[in-house]
């Protein structure tokens, strides 16, 4: 019965709990446990200080100094090594933040195709043809060739969704996606992760304050003072 | 090996500030250059230093030295108890200089590592011309070796060297010598020995070396010559004069030779101490100076790497997310001030090779010199490439070990 769930599942976590040690020990994260199913389209909210972007760290792998146990794709991966783990990232998780970070000096297409070419799994052609597929998909395929820094706001951010969907990642996790957008903006990036967890059932995880954003989710989290509610 | 994806980011990099990496490139070969050109021009003052020296001094000297100390000449005749008392106790030399020479220079043409060999004849005595009268030395040569070893030739200011060789009556005096005595090309000069022997020569060449203990004081005659005033055998000399394939190894050769020779072989390092630590001195001189060069060419590097990993630390942080490990962003960094350091340094060498040569053009109408000294040697630039490419390695990895500990979330959360 439970292996057959575990399997529909994009992520799981048990009891993650974390610290803060400066300036005093500070309890940030209170035995969190919960799983996001495949094609899930959550949404991560609370106050400010409540804990939520520690959390989306903690789930990125990035952040490794924590207690409990977490899982993506059936994998576990607490205890992992840091190169371990930055390979896994590479492979199974895809990353939106508030501000694109784009490398300026890279065409859109070049900024899109790096993590395909760090993986390596497929050849150079395969993986422009999936960048510029990608750069269709989210509009902006007509971008491709300009340098990012010559971006609009919007456009870098849909570079940078297109970058994360390049290596068909378990989870896109997304810091405040559209915290830097106007509302037209808002609007595309959040109609796009829509598309993607329906028609692509692409699992996404964000931590948001808009509500608009948070109200139109498949599932809302909340957290307040580190607790789920 | 390094990744082709990490590659394109490094170039990236280098291009988007060119103005940036040129400094950074402009530090190695200013660093570079001066490497090269310090350690050529020092090699050149050495070489031409060595060169004016040898051009009087033989690699190494073989000769009759004094008896050693010989004031209690009974000591371990008669047992501990017994009093001896010697006074005014002299030293006899029975044997002056090399009798039987024949011998000693059959040994010297077998050892390999001897090139050239000339015996001489050297004797203290008095130049007199009318009132005028110097101290100096008379040295009886072969003229033929002797060319071998100290090319007397080139410093000819008047007459022919090889025309010593003919006349068993001609002299040929240093200039400072011939302007002391008032004597010019072609008058007679008198010769006296201790022993009170005079004798009237010829002028037929005026030498001048530059050298003033040559110039002012030494005049040369044909050996047969100098046997004749000494009434000496055929075989007699008092000095060998003898030279190797390299000088530095003087040392090692006279050590072969002391057990074979039954006289005294001094190389040229105990006889002109001061010649072999001045050469020492000049190359530590040399190494410190282009040290200190290539460390601040390599605070340049690291200097500029460090600034762009500050600039980039945003897209190293991002990196990280994406799944670059440490590994690769060592690699990014370092490849980027591994290519800095070597244009710099193909540039620097050139550069360098530039510099030395218009320094090689500038007039310095010294002693025999008529311009700047530069040695041109491969090593001077393989050493600044191994140097350089050090230099920029360490440079360069100490900041892209920091780009690799950044932690991604302490900087994309802010």
């Amino acid at each position: 019965m439970k292996s057959s769930t575990t399997n529909h599942l994009a992520l799981s976590t048990q009891a993650i709990s974390k610290y803060f040690y400066q300036p005093r020990t500070f309890q940030v994260l209170k035995e969190i446990s919960f799983d996001v199913q495949k094609g899930e389209f959550l949404s991560l909210i609370g106050k400010s200080g409540s804990g939520k972007s520690t959390l989306l760290y903690v789930l990125s792998t990035m952040d490794t100094s924590y207690e409990g146990k977490l899982a993506i794709n059936g994998q576990t991966l607490t205890g992992k090594s840091q190169n371990e783990l930055a390979a896994f990232r590479n492979e199974h998780i895809g990353f939106v933040f508030q501000f694109h970070y784009l490398l300026p000096e890279f065409t859109a297409i070049d900024n899109v195709m790096l993590p395909a070419l760090k993986l390596g799994k497929k050849t150079k052609a395969e993986i422009k043809k999936k960048a510029l597929e990608n750069l269709e998909i989210l509009g902006i395929a007509e971008q491709a060739t300009k340098p990012a820094s010559q971006l609009s706001g919007g456009q870098q951010q849909r570079v940078a969704i297109a970058r994360a969907l390049i290596n068909d990642p378990a989870v896109i996790m997304g810091d405040e996606p559209t915290g830097n957008l106007d509302s037209k903006n808002t609007k595309i990036v959040f109609d796009i992760f829509r598309q993607l967890a329906r028609e692509h059932g692409q699992t996404i995880i964000a931590v948001t304050h808009d509500d608009d954003f948070a109200a139109n989710c498949d599932r809302i989290i909340e957290l307040s003072d580190g607790r789920l509610l | 090996m390094i990744r082709k994806t990490n590659l394109k980011i490094v170039f990236a990099h280098l291009t988007s500030r060119v103005k940036q990496t040129m400094v950074a490139i402009l530090s190695v070969t200013f660093g570079i250059s001066m490497y090269i050109f310090l350690n050529s021009f020092m090699n050149g003052v050495n070489g031409t230093q060595t060169e004016l020296a040898f051009s009087t001094l033989a690699h190494i000297r073989v000769y009759n030295d004094l008896p050693e100390d010989r004031s209690n000449l009974l000591a371990g005749s008669f047992d501990q108890p017994t009093a001896i008392n010697i006074r005014n106790a002299r030293v006899i030399q029975y044997r002056e200089g090399i009798r039987n020479s024949a011998k000693v220079l059959h040994t010297l043409a077998a050892l390999p590592q001897i090139k050239a060999y000339t015996p001489q004849v050297n004797i203290n005595v008095f130049f007199r011309n009318g009132a005028s009268q110097v101290n100096g030395l008379l040295s009886g040569v072969e003229v033929v070796s002797e060319e071998t070893l100290f090319k007397p030739s080139q410093y000819m200011a008047k007459g022919q060297w090889n025309d010593l060789g003919y006349r068993a009556d001609g002299i040929v005096l240093g200039k400072g010598l011939a302007k002391k005595l008032s004597v010019k090309l072609h008058d007679k000069v008198m010769v006296a020995t201790a022993s009170g022997i005079t004798r009237s020569y010829e002028i037929i060449g005026i030498i001048e070396t530059t050298l003033a203990n040559v110039d002012n004081a030494k005049a040369f005659i044909k050996i047969g010559a100098a046997r004749q005033l000494l009434s000496k055998n055929a075989g007699y000399v008092t000095d060998i004069q003898v030279n190797i394939g390299d000088f530095d190894q003087a040392r090692k050769v006279a050590d072969k030779l002391r057990p074979l020779v039954d006289f005294k072989v001094e190389p040229w390092q105990e006889a002109n101490g001061q010649l072999d630590a001045a050469n020492s001195l000049r190359n530590i001189l040399a190494v410190a100076v282009s040290f200190t060069i290539l460390l601040v060419a390599g605070f340049g590097i690291y200097n500029i790497m460090n600034m762009t990993v500050n600039e980039k630390i945003r897209e190293i942080a991002i990196l990280k997310a994406m799944g670059f490990n440490g590994r690769d962003i060592i690699e990014i960094f370092l490849t980027q001030s591994v290519i800095i350091g070597m244009l710099g340094g193909v540039v620097g060498m050139a550069l360098g090779n530039v510099i030395s040569r218009i320094v090689n053009q500038i007039p310095f109408q010294i002693a025999t010199l008529e311009t700047l000294p530069i040695a041109y040697q491969a090593e001077d630039y393989i050493m600044a490439s191994v140097f350089g490419l050090c230099t920029t390695f360490i440079a360069g990895y100490l900041p892209a070990r920091k780009a690799a500990n950044i932690d991604p979330v302490e900087i994309i959360r802010g």
